[in-house]
Formats: C-alpha cells, sequence, structure tokens
C-alpha cells in the first residue's frame, strides 16, 4: 500500500510537470495576469524563485516528499496559501459526504433491485428494470445531474439548485452520482445471483421446504455476493472520479472541485494532496472490500 | 406472499441506512447563507468564479468591484476617462514624478481615518505581492508629504500611473487588515460594504453596509456572494431563486431567461476582444493582401448573431468606440467575398487544380487555428470562422488546445492563426494595449509585427501630456494597424447580466473586470 501511494504521488508530480506550459508561467497566468496576457521574463523569474521552480524536479519532489515523511504537511498552496492538509481537511468532509451517500445508495438499491430482478428473471418487471439500469450505465453522470436539477429544483422546487449544508441539498448530488455504480451494481448483482439460484444446494434448500426468503438471506446471498463486493470496489473509483463532475455542478465543497480549479492553476501542491487524499480512500476501500472477501468467501485466506 | 414482504423489508433497511449513512455526517455545516436570506435587503450574488481569496491583493476584481469592500484612488467614468475615487486629483510634477491629493474625508471600516501613510502602505503591499502590477507601476520610491498627500516617483516616464491606480489589485486597505506577524487576516477598506464574513469550506462570503461611507448613503443591507464556476448552475440557480445576481449564463439561454417571469437579462460590451493574431512568420501570412482577404471573408455580424447570441458586437479596432480615445473613424470590415479573391488572386492564389482550395507553386493554402475553450464563445467562433475562409478557398483547421499547450505550440512558431479573447482595458489607457500589441518585440506582440511608423508614434506620444494630442497620435496607429491586419479583430466581448426584476438601481460599469457592485443598488420587492 505504501508502494502505491508513493507511486501515485511520483506519477502525478511528473505528470503535472510534463504537461505543456511551464508551471511558473500558468501560476502567473491564473493568479496575476489574466489568461491570455503574456508574463515577462522578470516576472516568470520572480515566481520560480518564490516557490522553488527553478530546481530540477526530482529535487522538488524529494523536498515535497521529505516533509510529506516527516509530518511537516504537504506543501502550502500556491493560490490560497494555506497548508495543503487544511484545505483538504477542509474540503474532505464534504467529498466523503457525498461519495459515501452515493456509495449506499448505490450499494443498497443496487443490491436490492438485482436480487428483486433475479427473482422475476425475465418478468416484465425484470425487463423494466433492466433496461431502466441499462440507461443508468451509459448516461453521463453530468447530464443525469442537470436533469435532476431541472426537475426537482426547476419544475418542482422541492429543492436549492447549488447549495451546501442540509440533507435535501445532498439528495441531488447523492441521486446523480449514484446512478452509474447503483446500475452496475444491481446487474452483477442480478446475474451473480440467478447463478447461484441455479446451483444444485439451492434447488436442495428448496426441495426442503425453506421459503425463498430463508433461501436467499441464508444460502444464496453470501455466495452470490463475492462478484458484487468486487464490483463495488470498483465503483468507488469511478464514484471518487466522478465527485469531480458532480461538485463542479453543484458547486458542493469537497476536493473534486478543489482538484478541478488547482489543476486549471497550476497549484501542484494542492493537486498533489488532493490525489493523495484520493488514494488513500480508493486504497482504504478496496482493504475494506478484501476483508469483506475473507469473511464472505472463508477460504480466501491471505499470507 | 414472503416473496413480497423481504423486498419490502430490504427497502425499508434500505432508506433507513442511507438518511443514517448521510444524516451522520451534514451536522457540521449549518452557518449557511441560507438561514439569513430572510432579510430582504440582501442581495445573493452568483459569482463566476470560486472564491479562492479574500485578499484584495490576490483577488482586487472581487473585493473591489463586487464585494465593493475596497475602492481605489482612481475612478473611471463609463467612456474610460479617469475620474477621481479615495483620491481628489493627481498631477505630473516632473517627468518621473506624480503627486496625489487625497481625500481627508475617508475613513476605513475599523473607524480609523484614510491617509497618505495607508496609501504608501497598500501600494507597497501589492508591489510586493504582485509583479504584473509591480511591472506597470514602475514605482521606484514613495513620499508621504503629509496626511492627504503622496509623492511618487516611477523608475522611468511612465504616463499610465494613474491608470493603474484604477486597478482593482491596488485598492487601498487598512493596515489592521493584517496581524502583527504581518499576516492578512481580513480586509479592512473603505468601500460600500464591509466585510462581515467568509466561510472556508463553502468558501461563501457575506458583506453588509457600511454606515458611515463616504459616499453617502449604501442601498442594500447585506451581499452574499458564491462561487457558482458552472454557467449552467448560475443560470438555473437564478431561475429557482437561489440567488439574486448573476452574470454569463450560457449565451445561448440568455432569451430564454430573460422571457421568465421575475427576471431580466441585459447585455452588455465589455473591454475585451475576441481577435486572431496572424503569425507573420509564415510565408503566405506575411502578405498583407492575404491578411486583408481573411477580415473582408470573415462575416463579424453572423458570428456575433449566430455563436455570441448577440453578446457581443463586431469589433474594428481595438478599442470600445464608447472609449474616448478610439479612432471612431473605423468601421469593422463586412464580409466582401469579391474582394477577398482579388486580393488574393493578386497575391498569387489561385485555385489551380480545381480541388475547392486555393494554391501557389504548387502548395496548397492550409492554415491552422488554435484556441482554447475556457471561453465559451471561441470554440464556436473558430469553427464559424473556418468555414467561412473556406468560402474564399482557404482550408482552415481548427484545433482546440490547453492554455499551456497553445503557449508551447506558440513558441515553437507552429502555428498560423491564434483566436483569443484580450482584455483591452486592464487598464483605462490606450498605451497599454497599442504598445504591447503592435510595438516591436512587445509582450503581446504574438505575429510578431514590426512597423517602425506605429513604434515612432507610440513613442512621441509617450512624451505628451496633452490628452487629446496624445491620443491623436494613438488614432494614427489604429488606422495604420486597421489596414494591415497583424491582428484581426473579429468582435468586442460581451457580458450577460441576469437579475431578478427586483434588484434596482444597477448600473452597469463597463470598466469594470467582470461586473461592479454600485452602492446604490437596492431590492425592492
Amino acid at each position: 500500500m505504501v508502494i502505491t501511494v508513493f507511486a501515485v504521488c511520483a506519477l502525478t508530480f511528473f505528470l503535472m510537470n510534463v504537461i505543456p506550459g511551464g508551471t511558473a508561467e500558468l501560476i502567473l497566468k491564473h493568479t496575476f495576469v489574466g489568461l491570455e496576457e503574456s508574463a515577462t521574463e522578470e516576472q516568470l523569474n520572480q515566481i520560480s524563485s518564490r516557490y522553488n521552480l527553478d530546481d530540477p524536479l526530482y529535487i522538488q519532489f524529494f523536498r515535497w516528499l521529505k516533509s510529506a515523511v516527516s509530518g511537516e504537511g504537504i506543501g502550502v498552496s500556491y493560490v490560497y496559501k494555506k497548508p495543503v492538509l487544511y484545505l483538504l481537511a477542509l474540503r474532505l468532509p464534504a467529498t466523503i459526504e457525498l461519495a459515501g451517500a452515493s456509495m449506499a445508495i448505490a450499494v443498497l438499491v443496487g443490491i436490492s433491485l438485482g436480487i428483486y430482478s433475479a427473482l422475476r428473471e425475465n418478468k416484465v418487471s425484470d425487463q423494466i428494470l433492466r433496461v431502466v439500469t441499462l440507461f443508468g450505465v451509459s448516461m453521463p453522470g453530468f447530464w443525469i445531474a442537470l436533469l435532476l436539477i431541472i426537475i426537482f429544483s426547476l419544475k418542482l422546487k422541492l429543492i436549492p439548485v447549488a447549495e451546501y449544508g442540509g440533507l435535501e441539498n445532498l439528495l441531488l448530488p447523492a441521486a446523480a452520482l449514484s446512478l452509474h455504480s447503483m446500475a452496475a451494481i444491481m446487474r452483477v448483482t442480478r446475474t451473480s445471483m440467478l447463478e447461484t439460484l441455479g446451483q444444485e444446494y439451492i434447488r436442495f434448500a428448496k426441495a426442503k421446504g425453506l421459503s425463498i426468503g430463508k433461501i436467499i438471506s441464508r444460502h444464496a446471498f453470501k455466495n452470490a455476493m463475492l462478484p458484487v463486493v468486487t464490483v463495488i470496489g470498483f465503483q468507488m473509483g469511478s464514484l471518487l472520479g466522478g465527485t469531480i463532475v458532480i461538485e463542479q455542478i453543484f458547486a458542493w465543497p469537497g476536493i473534486g472541485s478543489l482538484l478541478v480549479n488547482s489543476i486549471y492553476a497550476r497549484d501542484l501542491p494542492v493537486v498533489q494532496g488532493c490525489v493523495l487524499a484520493i488514494v488513500i480512500m480508493f486504497l482504504l476501500v478496496n482493504f475494506l472490500v478484501d476483508i469483506l472477501y475473507t469473511y464472505l468467501d472463508p477460504r480466501i485466506r491471505y499470507g | 406472499m414472503k416473496k413480497n414482504s423481504f423486498i419490502i423489508i430490504l427497502l425499508v433497511t434500505l432508506l433507513l441506512c442511507t438518511s443514517l449513512a448521510t444524516s451522520g455526517c451534514t451536522d457540521t455545516t449549518e452557518n449557511l447563507g441560507e438561514n439569513e436570506t430572510t432579510d430582504s435587503n440582501t442581495l445573493k450574488i452568483g459569482e463566476l468564479w470560486e472564491i479562492d481569496s479574500i485578499n484584495p491583493v490576490e483577488d482586487g476584481t472581487l473585493m473591489c468591484e463586487k464585494a465593493a469592500v475596497v475602492e481605489t484612488l482612481v475612478g473611471a467614468n463609463e467612456n474610460f476617462s479617469l475620474k477621481p475615487g479615495l483620491a481628489n486629483s493627481w498631477e505630473q510634477l516632473d517627468e518621473n514624478t506624480w503627486e496625489f491629493k487625497l481625500r481627508d474625508d475617508v475613513f476605513f471600516h475599523d473607524g480609523t481615518k484614510m491617509t497618505a501613510d495607508d496609501v504608501k502602505f497598500s501600494l507597497e503591499n501589492v508591489i510586493a505581492e504582485d509583479p504584473r502590477v509591480a511591472s506597470m507601476l514602475k514605482i521606484t520610491s514613495m513620499e508621504v508629504v503629509d496626511n492627504y498627500t503622496l509623492k511618487i516617483k516611477t523608475s522611468e516616464l511612465n504616463p499610465i500611473l494613474p491608470g493603474v491606480l484604477h486597478y482593482p489589485d491596488t485598492a487601498v486597505i487598512s493596515p489592521s487588515s493584517f496581524n502583527e506577524a504581518g499576516e492578512f487576516v481580513e480586509p479592512i477598506g473603505t468601500g460600500p460594504y464591509k466585510f462581515e464574513s467568509f466561510d472556508e469550506q463553502t468558501r461563501v462570503l457575506t458583506v453588509v453596509k457600511n454606515e458611515n461611507w463616504w459616499g453617502g448613503e449604501v442601498g442594500l443591507d447585506k451581499m452574499v456572494l458564491k462561487g457558482m464556476p458552472d454557467p449552467n448552475t448560475r443560470a438555473m440557480a437564478i431561475e429557482n431563486g437561489d440567488i439574486d445576481f448573476t452574470v454569463d449564463v450560457p449565451y445561448s439561454e440568455t432569451d430564454r431567461i430573460n422571457a421568465l417571469e421575475g427576471v431580466n437579462v441585459e447585455k452588455y460590451r465589455t473591454p475585451r476582444v475576441y481577435k486572431i493574431d496572424v503569425n507573420l512568420a509564415k510565408e503566405a501570412l506575411a502578405d498583407v493582401r492575404v491578411r486583408q482577404a481573411m477580415s473582408y471573408a470573415i462575416d463579424r455580424y453572423e458570428i456575433t448573431e449566430n455563436v455570441l447570441y448577440n453578446v457581443g458586437e463586431p469589433a474594428a479596432g481595438p478599442f470600445l468606440p464608447s472609449m474616448v480615445w478610439a479612432n471612431k473613424n473605423l468601421t469593422p470590415y463586412t464580409i466582401d467575398l469579391e474582394k477577398a479573391d482579388e486580393l488574393l488572386t493578386a497575391a498569387g492564389w489561385v485555385d489551380a487544380d480545381g480541388d475547392g482550395i486555393r494554391d501557389k507553386n504548387g502548395t496548397a493554402l492550409k492554415l491552422n487555428l488554435l484556441t482554447y475553450s475556457a471561453r465559451p464563445g471561441l470554440p464556436p467562433m473558430a469553427e464559424t470562422i473556418a468555414a467561412q475562409l473556406k468560402e474564399v478557398g482557404i482550408d482552415v483547421e481548427t484545433e482546440i488546445l490547453e492554455i499551456g499547450a497553445i503557449t508551447d505550440r506558440r513558441n515553437e512558431g507552429n502555428w498560423d492563426l491564434y483566436l483569443a479573447a484580450y482584455n483591452i482595458a486592464m487598464v483605462p489607457d490606450p498605451e497599454y494595449v497599442l504598445s504591447n500589441w503592435y510595438m516591436t518585440e512587445g509582450p503581446d506582440n504574438n505575429p510578431g509585427y514590426s512597423n517602425s511608423e506605429v513604434d515612432s508614434l507610440i513613442t512621441e506620444a509617450r512624451k505628451i501630456t496633452d490628452q487629446e494630442e496624445r491620443y491623436k497620435k494613438f488614432n494614427e496607429v489604429e488606422a495604420i494597424v486597421y489596414d494591415e491586419q497583424p491582428m484581426i479583430l473579429i468582435a468586442y466581448y460581451g457580458c450577460a447580466i441576469v437579475k431578478k426584476d427586483y434588484v434596482k438601481g444597477y448600473v452597469f460599469d463597463p470598466t469594470a473586470h467582470d461586473y461592479r457592485i454600485n452602492a446604490d443598488m437596492y431590492i425592492e420587492k
């Protein structure tokens, strides 16, 4: 895990520096001069020396790494002039809230509908659900977001368009964000459930006279969940990616919107910090998924 | 049936879990502006950009023009001529010395009186922090003559100094805006509104009425500014009534929103111009006839109407006709395909092989047109221009790149045409733009244009203190570059102000860098 984090940090750092356009020049354009205006040599030198941008990249990277490992913090934002950790602490709760709520919706609705759909295989309700999820998988999140705003905010006047705070403000972004994952989870649950229900031990359970509810909750559920859990782990990645777009649309104060703004302004320390936070979240979720595996299938053990 | 009850139980747990999962993390943030919106005289503004900083040196446009917390020494009229601001008058004593007389009735929001020492402090602060402003001011030293008189020395003759002091980043702030360690805490200015709070998490800025403003009565009790970087979000937020005032909803939406009950859209010209830089290092483009032909082939009226939805206007010269120094004799090039054909044929470009693209000595007239997407009008405008140039046999390939990539391409010389939207009144003075754009080696002279007549006219103008005479020189420059077209000007930038009908007293300020909130604005429901 440590190696993964290190690799991602190094990659982000060097990639950000490979992107066309000098870092000093872009900082200057975004914070002082205006996008189109050209920067003079003198201004460039001033910015470069202010942020030590003249040093070779590997020195810049090791300076960053040293202060990160020694616990001094992970740099200071060029734009906000505040420590990156402080900014992350401000923004992270909003993202966790949004991603968490979306994940909860996606998992609960996805799995329940998946099971329902599997039980009603090839009946009308199953067909409808399958078409709807196909729709959910294929629609881009930002489009769904705008659609939801039009319906719930503009037509029904239930929820403000872009505010942060109460539960009602969370609903639209979380719904928009979760739709894709929900559909994906539902589809996998359905397939996996159908496969499990076709197994001999299920037929045996049926023969024993167990109710369908018991069969599912006692026997089929756990066995069918293995592939679903894997997909949930993957979906966490796409969810975190999705927050970047969704936060922008709903003016949601999370790290997604922070990341986007920082990339534009070449605020390298913040970009680095956001990527670090996202990677750690992703790894943690996948770590949890791994633990869940061993619980679901005790045959899986790790060295 | 058992099957059904199982599903119901699942659904109920699901609902319970989601509400639990979400309610756990929401109670941290209850202090938002929405509780306060009950005050009837509060203006809620959907700001264009996310609010990064409340330090006037870092975001002067926000703190000075939008939140109206701080003010500059020099103001500007609608025609961009300068007028007194916090300074009553100014005078150039000799080539390198200026004297500014300050108002003696101005108080900071903390109750202290504004003196020349505070002004000196503010200018020193912005010079240290902002390399751009420092290079425009060219200040070497400042001397406090008395409480309300400040002498400023510049390193060289700098006729645009008063104009630069209209730039929002140079606004005057009280030294008490900083703590003892010299760190910026909050903006304490002199403007019609006082800083109240800034929520660092949601980045919502709240300002309240300054009861003791030197300029008189202030219209609103409070303003709440929230950054909404997405234009569609701004449109929906004002439609839904979440905000009362915003700018630049998607241009294509302006007419629909204007038709809504209770909302109105006003379109204005702003001091920024869409223009094409022509790479004069390319052989085909070094020929003035080719450039003129391109200008005749571009239908500026079609572009403003169908690409910009009339948020903008066709451009003739680099300056808005309403600017006091603009050359009023220039009119935009109008589409004239015959003339374009004549010019191109005279330049030796004819369609010899009948493929619809002109060629000369076996090479086809193929050009690339670079632009970026940060300003929404640019990509569709580039496509339209490419289509229009195709009509006269010029094959243009548009490339939409990120601004950094464009800089790299330009440094390599690997470009033909570059469409961008340039600011034409960062500073309300014509010299700044003309010398940056058209002088040999000027910092924004991307085409590589060099005309000794233009250079000498601008240099001569620097020494002239009489404004009328000075402007005459600049008018001549404008006329020359109008004929030579090293940059093809397309249209003036526009701005769509969207507000609720109950927002009264708004006056558009064309000299503002996005929009300016004026102190007379009020709400009448």
